[in-house]
């Protein structure tokens, strides 16, 4: 099967980058000058959520006669603390576990380990080049660094 | 020889995925707008203010009733539904693969557990269609989407939930039940993007969700070799900066909801502006941001995952059609 793609040409990643980057913060100018150059927070709509502050958080808080109402929130607001602390759990081992399965993988610029194993899906491909060159390292498990 | 063979999605699974999650990136970037209306002021005037943003909101509702009915309906009445649903159900194996995670990432354990694992390679057979991650993933979202839109029809129809609840203040707590009850689900959906568009053997994405099953060559081939067959793929040069930037983003992203959520528990958009309500913590206003920024590369890197799909389809199609011009004669390499 041909697997081939016609050669294109396209603009350089860093060009790409440093237009954009440019380019989002002239947006942003325009857009300051076109409000008046407005940095004013307290037009905008908030809302005062604490009991003290007498936002209308109080007010469901203060008229609400429904005790059971009061524990849902309660439990919801364990339970996300709860779950938040397992997802970050979460986050982190699959932090560390990415690290080290990358630490298995072909560094970049490293030429492949197995001249008949170029495994071109998911990962970058493997260039026949690379494979060309013959680096026949020995079995790869276990090779974390 | 292709070693992805397993733990695919089919087409429509694929479709269903994009647009769930465009619908749940508008009700998150629109709810967690009213919802922490002091820290993404820009959000809701960027979405047309207090009016406009109640009716995103409604309207992306509307979408996540439809494709909840959807779905339900198809695990129901297909055959091929019936039979992916028991392949989420959980079992021991996937306590297990948890475990295992942990100690492969302290080094008390040289591989992950098959049910940790988003990566065939050679041994594909032992990968399921989805990791624990992913199990847990459709677990805990189905059960947060079942509540989030019960609750937010009773907010929707004041009038109905008031009936339940005599007093409009009663009502009211619903409206706070109902932002924190998605707070789970915005840390989760931070983690989530996380975890498919960072494994160093997918980034920057895990095209499983966009590229469907038949459009993906079976082969099983290399069967002598007992590894995963991770070593065979080179790792893109930028994975170790950007995985570290996200991992960053992804956990101020997760803190800051959270912290947000303790404080940001009132009427999410109020009928008069209430001066200096508010947390005004310029920590947290900048550390819920990058969250939201952390569900916009989400959403980039699913709309990249989409583009992966059709330059894939314009591919087999060109060299369907170059194999088919070229039968008897020379290959048109080009």
């Amino acid at each position: 099967m041909n697997r081939s793609l016609p050669e294109t040409r396209d603009y350089s990643g860093l060009a790409i980058a440093v237009n954009a980057v440019i380019a989002i913060a002239v947006t942003a100018v325009v857009v300051w000058l076109a409000s008046g150059f407005a940095f004013n927070a307290e037009a905008l709509f908030r809302v005062g959520p604490t009991v003290e502050a007498g936002g209308i958080g109080a007010d469901w808080r203060a008229g609400n006669t429904i005790p059971a109402l009061d524990f849902l929130i309660a439990f919801v607001h364990a339970a996300d603390v709860l779950m938040g602390i397992f997802i970050l759990v979460m986050v982190f081992v699959h932090w560390g576990a990415f690290r080290r399965l990358a630490s298995r993988m072909r560094q970049p610029g490293e030429a492949a380990r197995y001249e008949s194993d170029a495994v071109a899906d998911g990962g970058r491909a493997v260039s026949s080049r690379a494979s060309d060159s013959g680096d026949d390292a020995p079995d790869p498990r276990g090779d974390d660094r | 020889m292709t070693n992805l063979d397993h733990g695919k999605f089919t087409g429509m699974t694929t479709t269903f995925h994009t647009l769930l999650a465009l619908d749940v990136f508008i009700l998150f970037f629109s709810g967690y707008g009213m919802m922490f209306n002091d820290e993404l002021w820009w959000l809701v005037t960027l979405m047309g203010g207090n009016t406009g943003v109640t009716a995103v909101h409604r309207i992306a509702g509307l979408g996540l009733v439809a494709l909840i009915v959807f779905w339900m309906l198809m695990m129901l009445t297909t055959s091929t539904g019936r039979s992916n649903f028991r392949e989420i159900l959980m079992g021991p194996d996937d306590i297990a693969a948890m475990i295992q995670d942990i100690k492969f990432v302290l080094g008390m354990a040289d591989e992950r557990h098959s049910n940790a694992r988003q990566f065939a390679g050679y041994n594909s057979d032992e990968v399921p269609l989805l990791s624990y991650v992913g199990k847990g993933v459709v677990y805990i979202f189905s059960v947060e989407l079942l509540l989030l839109t019960i609750s937010g029809l009773l907010i929707w129809s004041k009038t109905g939930v008031m009936q339940y609840f005599a007093t409009k203040t009663a009502a009211m707590a619903f409206v706070v039940f109902h932002g924190l009850l998605g707070v789970i689900m915005l840390m989760g959906v931070m983690f989530h993007i996380f975890e498919h568009g960072f494994h160093p053997a997918f980034y920057p994405v895990e095209v499983k969700a966009f590229i469907p099953r038949k459009l993906i060559p079976e082969e099983h081939a290399d069967t002598d070799h007992d590894s995963t067959g991770i070593s065979q793929l080179g790792l893109a040069p930028s994975w170790g900066w950007a995985t570290n930037v996200m991992g960053v983003l992804t956990v101020i992203g997760i803190v800051s909801v959270l912290v947000g959520s303790i404080f940001d528990e009132g009427y999410p958009v109020p009928r008069e502006l209430v001066v200096g309500g508010g947390p005004t913590d310029l920590l947290l206003t900048v550390g819920i941001n990058i969250g939201i920024l952390v569900l916009f590369i989400g959403m980039a890197l699913q709309m990249y995952g989409n583009l992966l799909r059709v330059r894939w389809q314009k591919q087999l199609a060109e060299e369907a059609r170059t194999t088919a011009a070229t039968d008897g004669g020379q290959v048109n390499d080009h």
